[in-house]
């Protein structure tokens, strides 16, 4: 059970030490010959927004499917809460991380409705002996999911499209839907996998403003993002992932001015040039 | 074909049983994409065990009291051998080539054939399946067995029931959900292999509804009866679509009708004279296949697989 199961919307600590929350230590991914991910440690505080930033192909989403059971990492080990997670995605989100996709993964054939409930799953208690006769527990559970369903469409901006098919939404709702989805599993922490791909800046903007009203009802936040304004709107802290080592992890100036994050997104300078002057993604 | 409306009724009848195996197929199929065709035989084993309790009640037993118990012993049955397929033949190969799962699928038919054969008592031969007794029900000119009443007051209320599980339980909806994306499904806090389990069940359940029905209609089971009723209800699943419920008891009601018309009118189709009457049943069922794929692949009520992905 997650702590932010009863309704008790604490305003978000500040980003002080806070209680850690997701303990990452050493994890190391390979497949076959390839490490995808090198020992890296992370660790969440209670009510922090941390980035995960760095190249394509640099190991963020491989790092993240480790932490939520996809994944089973050939070294390390993961702890929520104090406790060692079980490499079972199922148990993962029972235990209280929830995560979105990189690439929209919705159950596009399921009303936005539908799609949320699902995402109450493992908070839902329902016999099936209750459901078959449709006893009283069951028409109490079905009401609870339908409320906090509904409760986090409008949280989301989606609750005029309730009955509308997940696949007909446009993109920006896609995203939220998932969001939404994501967080009906009550989770204490939410990973996002690029929630901004594909975003116009306007779109940007208000999944900001989402990411920080999530925080506030006391959801941590680990963010993976390519988009640099974003992250450091955003994050209290921001971790750099290069070929699958973290090589710095530190508050907006640390990172902008490593020079092996430079490196890493831009190539290292060619002697004799002028360094490069453009700090864009 | 002043006899119309008795084919019509036969056909409906007929697609009901069809469409009710049938739901077993799409169901597994629609969550772990594995052609169980061992599916047949879980009928069977349903039909061997509502004998074994009608048998076990003392003689004279009425029929209304004796059907639910054999009813729920053919569930039991067939649901309890369904669940140990998937338990000890189907989930060791979850992660291996589809064509590892579907050979075993056809030799674990074969084994239950067998092991029906040399265990259960006399069942060498067809054995007797009690019948509802009393004369058919005439409405207007269609006569309707008395057996045939329980499945028509069977299999709509299994899909009505299915229907209502599948959209508005929590089970239900994470079979969807499962279905549609097994790994997001998982990440959403649902077990998926207790949502296969949960397939593998309902469709046994509705295939021991089947076998009951089938040997109320035809007064006997035997241990092949799951060869010819599997495979036509596979042909059912196809045709309505696979992976979609509705359209395996439409493709069930579809190709019921088609047999009943075809045997009781192709012979007077010019040039069709010699392929009448119930010889050649079996056949127009499977000419229905092959048109379907030929036509419309992805079924009546089938998405086209591009579509899915």
């Amino acid at each position: 059970m997650t702590t932010t199961d009863a309704p008790a919307p604490t305003p978000a600590p500040a980003p002080a030490p806070a209680e850690t929350l997701l303990d990452v230590s050493g994890v190391t991914m390979r497949f076959g010959g390839l490490t995808a991910v090198n020992n890296v440690s992370l660790t969440v505080g209670r009510g922090e927004i941390i980035g995960l930033i760095g190249p394509n192909g640099a190991g963020k989403t491989t790092f993240f499917n480790c932490l939520t059971g996809l994944y089973v990492p050939t070294e390390g080990t993961v702890t929520y809460q104090g406790t060692v997670l079980p490499p079972k995605p199922h148990l993962v989100t029972q235990a209280g991380i929830a995560r979105t996709f990189q690439n929209i993964r919705l159950f596009a054939n399921m009303t936005v409705l539908e799609n949320v409930q699902v995402g109450r799953h493992s908070r839902m208690h329902q016999g099936l002996l209750s459901a078959v006769l449709r006893g009283p527990g069951y028409r109490r559970s079905e009401q609870e999911s339908r409320d906090r369903a509904m409760e986090l469409l409008e949280f989301t901006g989606l609750a005029g499209k309730a009955e509308h098919l997940a696949r007909n939404l446009p993109y920006g709702e896609q995203r939220k839907l998932e969001i939404a989805r994501a967080l009906a599993s009550d989770p204490g922490l939410l990973l996002l996998d690029e929630p901004t791909a594909g975003m116009n800046p306007q779109e940007t903007r208000a999944a900001e403003e989402l990411v920080f009203a999530i925080r506030d009802r006391g959801v941590s936040v680990l963010v993976i993002e390519h988009d640099m304004r974003f992250i450091f709107n955003l994050c209290d802290r921001t971790a750099v992932l290069v070929q699958g080592q973290k090589i710095v992890e530190g508050d907006r100036e640390t990172v902008q001015n490593d020079e092996r994050v430079i490196t890493a997104y831009l190539g290292a300078p060619l002697e004799g040039t002028a360094p490069v002057t453009e700090t864009d993604q | 074909m002043h006899d119309l409306p008795q084919q019509l009724a036969n056909g409906l009848i007929l697609g009901a049983l069809y469409g009710l195996v049938a739901i077993g197929y799409t169901m597994v199929y629609g969550i772990v994409q594995l052609i169980n065709f061992a599916h047949g035989e879980i009928v069977m084993v349903g039909g061997f065990g509502a004998l074994t309790a009608y048998l076990a009640l003392p003689g004279g037993t009425t029929l209304w009291l004796a059907l639910p118990l054999m009813l729920i012993a053919g569930i039991l049955v067939s649901t309890l051998t369904a669940v140990a397929a998937e338990r000890f033949a189907y989930r060791p190969l979850r992660s291996a080539p589809r064509l590892a799962p579907l050979i075993t699928a056809i030799g674990l038919s074969i084994a239950l054939q067998q092991l029906v054969f040399a265990f259960y008592p006399d069942a060498k031969k067809a054995r007797v399946f009690p019948k509802i007794p009393g004369d058919p029900f005439e409405i207007g000119s269609v006569a309707i067995q008395r057996s045939d009443i329980f499945l028509i007051i069977a299999a709509p209320l299994c899909m009505l029931a299915l229907g209502w599980f599948v959209t508005r339980t929590r089970s239900g909806r994470a079979m969807q959900a499962t279905s549609q994306d097994p790994d997001t499904a998982k990440l959403m806090g649902i077990d998926t292999d207790r949502i296969i389990v949960m397939a593998f069940a309902i469709g046994a359940a509705f295939a021991a509804v089947a076998a009951v029905a089938y040997g109320l209609r035809s007064g006997q089971v035997d241990f092949r009866m799951g060869f010819l009723l599997g495979l036509k209800a596979f042909t059912a699943a196809v045709l309505g679509g696979i992976g979609n419920i509705y359209g395996a008891m439409l493709g069930g009601i579809t190709l019921g009708l088609a047999e009943a018309l075809a045997t009781g009118y192709i012979q007077h189709l010019p040039g069709m004279h010699l392929f009448g009457g119930g010889a050649w049943k079996d056949v127009w069922a499977f000419v229905l296949l092959i048109v379907v794929l030929l036509v419309r692949p992805q079924g009546l009520l089938g998405e086209r697989v591009a579509d899915r992905a």
